[in-house]
């Protein structure tokens, strides 16, 4: 038994595995998002029968959801619930199985998109065998979080612990349900899903769309409780806020999933209800923004000096930012010239990118040195430099996407004099080229950014510093 | 008693009251003047935290 005084030995064994993934990862789905994106300008890219873009586009959303996301929440969670508990990670052994565990399901899932072994729900490709192994891997990862948290020194539970532990909960049933499939054969990749019809189409975007609250979101949020006070060394601004964000997440996020399947058979009570709920988000995502970007209140030359804080407060202007779009999208009427477009892919890469991959790296930068007992990163320039090039690509990557989108769904409902549709198909995927070049241009920055930031992290590990006067002094600071 | 919560025209209604009510009680309890300083104590558990 340690006392709060005492020091206790933490696990950051497990933690800096997860983040070498989270790294490896990251790259490996940001480059198969480039060459997505060169396939739908160039279809003559789709080469063979494992590369096409239909194979390529799940190993895609996985890698950076999943793979990514995945690692990169498994590796702070772990970080910071030591930390705001005082108590060393429970069950060494489990918390290295749930490391591997989840690799090997990265791994097998990526290999049936590649062969074209699929359920077909998205966001819930892998077939049952994945699946069913998944939950043996996310049953430990609950256990290894809850002992942790039994085992507390610290009398209060941190609210980021609350939105991990929300996170972990909450996935662990959308999994449960969303998947329940009846395979074909012990022996055959092949299930069929219990669900069937409207009921299939409601609770697959139930699921979606709470993949998106609370894999995406509520996660991300554990990461920003604890790691922006921490970088910033200020405390988060209104703990009664946080309090009231956490819960008001948890009541109104998984209402809205019916807002994917408007003018469909789904019930029009139900769509009115996704769109209603989605709406009323509005008010604790920019809540819990407000009271992220407030920590700083009064610190704000701490923005200047700090590219990885800024990494962390840009995230959160860009899921505010992204909290504001999609309520708007939600609206029927928007919705109407939004859904089907390529607006969504841009509002949804506003969120990935600007939210979950900005506050990631941001996390990371912070865990590195502290980790590898380093005094600072390698260099806090290229982090800026990092920091500059993937902005600019999300800014080319959403706005190019808001153009497409919104032109095609102007040229879909566009009728001439006579009532026929003015634009045949091919027309409104011709006139898309240019902005697919854009966000071709935007991608292929994000990706080099993640290059630069491999490259910062691994002279960080070997223990090597730039020369940067106005920076070490800073970087010390936190280490 | 079962039945009738059980029964889908009550159920929606019971369930809509109860977990508004409990967002209310939460909201109530967060924001009590009389518990400000108790909970706003809480902001410091990370910066309390041994990074090593």
């Amino acid at each position: 038994m340690t006392s709060l005084a005492e020091k206790p030995n933490y696990n950051d064994e497990i933690v800096k595995w997860f983040t070498i993934a989270t790294v490896f990862w990251g790259v490996v789905g940001f480059l198969v998002g480039v060459v997505l994106a060169l396939q739908l300008a160039f279809p003559a890219l789709n080469v063979g029968e494992y590369l096409t873009f239909g194979r390529l586009r799940p190993l895609h959303t996985s890698a950076v959801i999943f793979a990514f996301g995945g690692n990169a929440l498994f590796a702070t969670s772990y970080f910071a619930v030591q930390r705001t508990c005082r108590t060393r990670l429970w069950g060494d052994g489990w918390s290295k199985f749930t490391f591997w565990g989840y690799q090997f399901f990265i791994v097998i899932a990526a290999l049936g998109y590649v062969t074209g072994v699929t359920q077909a729900k998205e966001y819930a490709e892998p077939e049952w065998y994945a699946d069913l192994w998944l939950t043996i891997v996310w049953v430990a990862y609950l256990i290894v979080f809850l002992m942790t948290l039994k085992n507390r020194k610290e009398p209060h539970i941190y609210v980021a612990n609350w939105f991990f532990l929300g996170f972990i909960v909450t996935v662990a049933v959308l999994h449960l349900v969303n998947n329940a499939a009846i395979p074909v054969s012990l022996f055959s990749s092949k299930s069929y899903p219990l669900w069937g019809g409207v009921q299939s189409a409601m609770i697959q975007w139930w699921y979606a769309h709470n993949a998106v609250g609370f894999f995406l979101t509520a996660g991300f949020l554990g990461i920003m409780y604890y790691f922006v006070p921490k970088r910033a060394n200020r405390p988060v601004y209104s703990y009664r806020l946080s309090i009231l964000h956490f819960w008001s997440l948890i009541f109104m996020y998984i209402w809205a999933g019916p807002h994917h399947l408007h003018y469909t058979a789904l019930p029009d009570w139900a769509q009115t209800l996704g769109m209603t709920f989605s709406v009323m988000l509005w008010m604790p995502s920019w809540g819990g923004m407000i009271n992220g970007m407030m920590t700083l209140s009064g610190a704000w030359h701490k923005l200047r000096e700090d590219p990885v804080l800024k990494f962390m407060i840009i995230s959160l202007a860009f899921y505010g930012m992204s909290t504001f779009e999609g309520p708007l999208m939600s609206i029927k009427e928007v919705n109407a010239l939004s859904h089907y477009t390529d607006w969504t892919i841009g509002h949804v890469h506003s969120g990935a990118l600007g939210w979950v991959a900005f506050i990631s790296f941001g996390a990371v930068y912070h865990l590195v040195p502290i980790l590898w007992k380093r005094n600072g990163l390698y260099s806090l320039k290229l982090v800026n430099t990092h920091l500059w090039i993937a902005t600019i690509g999300i800014v080319l990557y959403i706005a190019s996407m808001w153009v497409t989108g919104i032109m095609e769904g102007l040229m879909w409902r566009s009728y001439d004099a006579l009532g026929f549709l003015e634009y045949s198909f091919v027309e409104t995927v011709q006139a898309k080229f240019i902005p697919y070049l854009i966000r071709a241009l935007g991608g292929i920055l994000f990706l080099l950014g993640s290059l630069i930031m491999v490259y910062n992290l691994i002279r960080t590990v070997r223990g090597d510093t730039a020369r940067e006067p106005g920076m070490v002094k800073l970087e010390a600071a936190h280490a | 008693m079962i039945e009738w919560l059980s029964d889908n025209t009550n159920a929606g209604m019971v369930g809509l009251l109860f977990f508004f009510s409990a967002f209310c009680g939460i909201a109530y309890w967060a924001f009590n003047p009389k518990k400000k300083d108790e909970i706003e104590g809480h902001r410091y558990i990370p910066l309390e935290g041994d990074e090593q």
